[in-house]
């Protein structure tokens, strides 16, 4: 499903965010990227969804050489990827519904479909009942799950997660990890940069951990923090 | 695109109307203006042009004869002349005739002309025509050379300024309806550049869940398009019947006027307004569309 090999990346100020990273995830794999703040985990995601491209090394996407994949591919790539921020990223002036289905319009999905498919999303994420509402009239953690259900709308075969709880309270934030345990459950590659140390131990799940730009190290249902032993 | 998807781009780019509705009043307002400008000296030479045409096919070439020359050879001459095809008219005026004429127009002056007495100093002339303008100036040296002739006069200085008349308030006409449309082209490109940055969002997400960059761009194409389209239908429209309006005042107060009939010309007109204001949204876009890039 994901490939990256010997991949670098350097920013055009000459930061170096990462040094020749290797790492292979499987199709329905559950992995958490953790690290200390600039350890590389955002620009490794940003990889996966060609907002950036590596300097050196390819990045093998579900099939696609994502790195030198030409401009007017990228849609149809991220059409099978689905990406949730620390920040919500909905539209302050749609309600819940339009914000979903927004996702759908613009790759001209057919209106029955999308009314269809929103509906499924709201039940996952357990808002069925908001969908009138608008985004400022939704606590934060509701807000997430939103992003999560456009995330998830266009049925992606893979979904990534930049730090989704890092503006959550703890309730919310466990609530947001068990709907994308329960997306992996259904079959969904999900890959999940997080700080939140006791959600990683609670999930008991793969965990690539990053220092520097480097992975330090990848464990099967493991914890956050290295465990000396097991 | 589908169709829903065309009704989802119109949605968007009026949404950036409404959302900036002082900016879309100001971008229609000064394409109106530049394109009515421009349009109304396109009108204006066009007609003026016709005029100095008209004046100058009607300009007689004057052909004098030297004092000596009978009669005979002079009507002989005349009907050489006639058998010309590029001669419309051909007149002998003689040196009776002329001092006839010139007493009519010194008028009360005519008395001046009295201390002449018997004598004539005038001499018999031939008045030609041409069929067209530009066959004025070869007919001239042509009957400059025919028997008997001692000198040729047209009126050549009187046109020929008219002409460059013509030429300056073109000029003029064009300078500012450029510069008018360059300011205007500024103003749409600045309502689809807030545009842009107010649909950050928008942009950011259509880009992320897999939009073509063709559907990013379209709501802003047709933003432009709609801008540069009502000023310049509204240029147009105004042309247009501002100059039927005026055609048929002026046909009645001045008939001898040779005003260009509305049809085809004002037609014409009004379409390229409304081509040029088209334009004038496409290029709008094109300028923005950098900026689109960097968002
Ligand atoms: N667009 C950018 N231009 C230049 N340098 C960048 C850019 N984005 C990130 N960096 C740098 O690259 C390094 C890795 O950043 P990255 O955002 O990937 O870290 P991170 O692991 O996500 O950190 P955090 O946990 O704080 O989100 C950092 O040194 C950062 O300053
Ligand atoms: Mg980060």
């Amino acid at each position: 499903m994901i490939s990256v090999r010997r991949v670098t990346k350097v920013y055009p100020n000459g930061v170096t965010a990462l040094r020749e990273v290797d790492l292979e995830i499987a199709k329905g794999e559950f992995v958490f990227l953790v690290g200390a703040s600039g350890a590389g985990k955002t620009t490794l995601l940003r990889l996966l969804f060609r907002e950036e491209t590596p300097t050196s090394g390819s990045v093998i996407v579900n099939g696609h050489d994502v790195g030198r994949m030409r401009p007017r591919q990228i849609p149809y790539l991220r059409r099978q990827i689905g990406v949730v921020f620390q920040d919500f990223r909905l539209l302050p002036q749609r309600n819940i519904q339009e914000n979903i289905a927004f996702a759908l319009r613009v790759i001209e999905v057919h209106p029955r479909e999308i009314r269809r498919r929103v509906n499924q999303v709201l039940e996952l994420v357990g808002l069925s009942d908001r969908g009138l509402a608008l985004p400022a009239q939704l606590s934060g953690g509701e807000q997430q799950r939103i992003a999560l259900a456009r995330a998830m709308v266009s049925r992606p075969v893979m979904l990534l997660a930049d730090e989704p709880t890092g503006n959550l309270d703890p309730q919310n934030a466990e609530e947001m990890m068990r709907i994308m345990l329960e997306i992996n459950r259904l079959g969904t590659t999900v890959v999940m940069a997080t700080h939140a140390a006791h959600l990683v131990d609670r999930a008991r799940q793969r965990v690539v951990a990053m220092a520097d730009g480097s992975i330090q190290r990848d464990e099967l249902a493991a914890a956050y923090h290295m465990e000396v032993n097991r | 695109m589908r169709l829903r998807t065309w009704a989802f781009c119109l949605n968007e780019a009026n949404q950036n109307l409404l959302r900036n509705p002082v900016l879309a009043i100001a971008s229609v307002t000064t394409t109106a203006v530049s394109l009515l400008v421009l349009g109304v000296f396109l009108l204006l030479s066009v007609n003026v042009n016709a005029i100095a045409t008209s004046i100058e096919s009607q300009v007689a070439v004057r052909a004098f004869f030297s004092q000596n020359v009978p009669r005979s050879q002079e009507m002989a001459e005349m009907q050489t002349v006639r058998g010309w095809s590029d001669v419309r008219t051909a007149t002998l005026v003689t040196k009776a005739e002329a001092l006839a004429q010139l007493k009519q127009e010194f008028g009360d002056q005519a008395k001046v002309l009295d201390t002449l007495g018997t004598a004539n100093p005038l001499e018999d002339s031939l008045s030609v025509t041409a069929q067209r303008p530009q066959d004025v100036k070869g007919l001239a040296s042509r009957l400059s050379h025919l028997g008997g002739v001692v000198h040729t006069t047209y009126q050549s200085a009187v046109v020929s300024r008219l002409f460059a008349l013509i030429d300056d308030v073109r000029i003029v006409g064009l300078v500012i309806g450029v510069l008018l449309l360059i300011g205007s082209l500024l103003v749409i490109t600045n309502a689809i550049r807030l545009g842009m940055t107010a649909r950050r969002r928008e942009i950011g997400i259509m880009r992320l869940v897999g939009a073509t960059e063709s559907l990013v761009h379209w709501p802003f194409i047709l933003e432009g398009l709609i801008l540069g389209g009502i000023g310049a239908l509204v240029a147009s429209a105004l042309a247009y019947w501002s100059y039927v309006a005026a055609y048929h005042t002026a046909v009645h107060s001045l008939p001898f006027l040779p005003l260009i009939s509305p049809s085809p010309v004002a037609r014409d007109i009004a379409l390229l307004l409304f081509v040029l204001g088209i334009l004038l949204g496409a290029v709008g876009f094109r300028i923005s569309v950098r900026r689109l890039a960097r968002i």
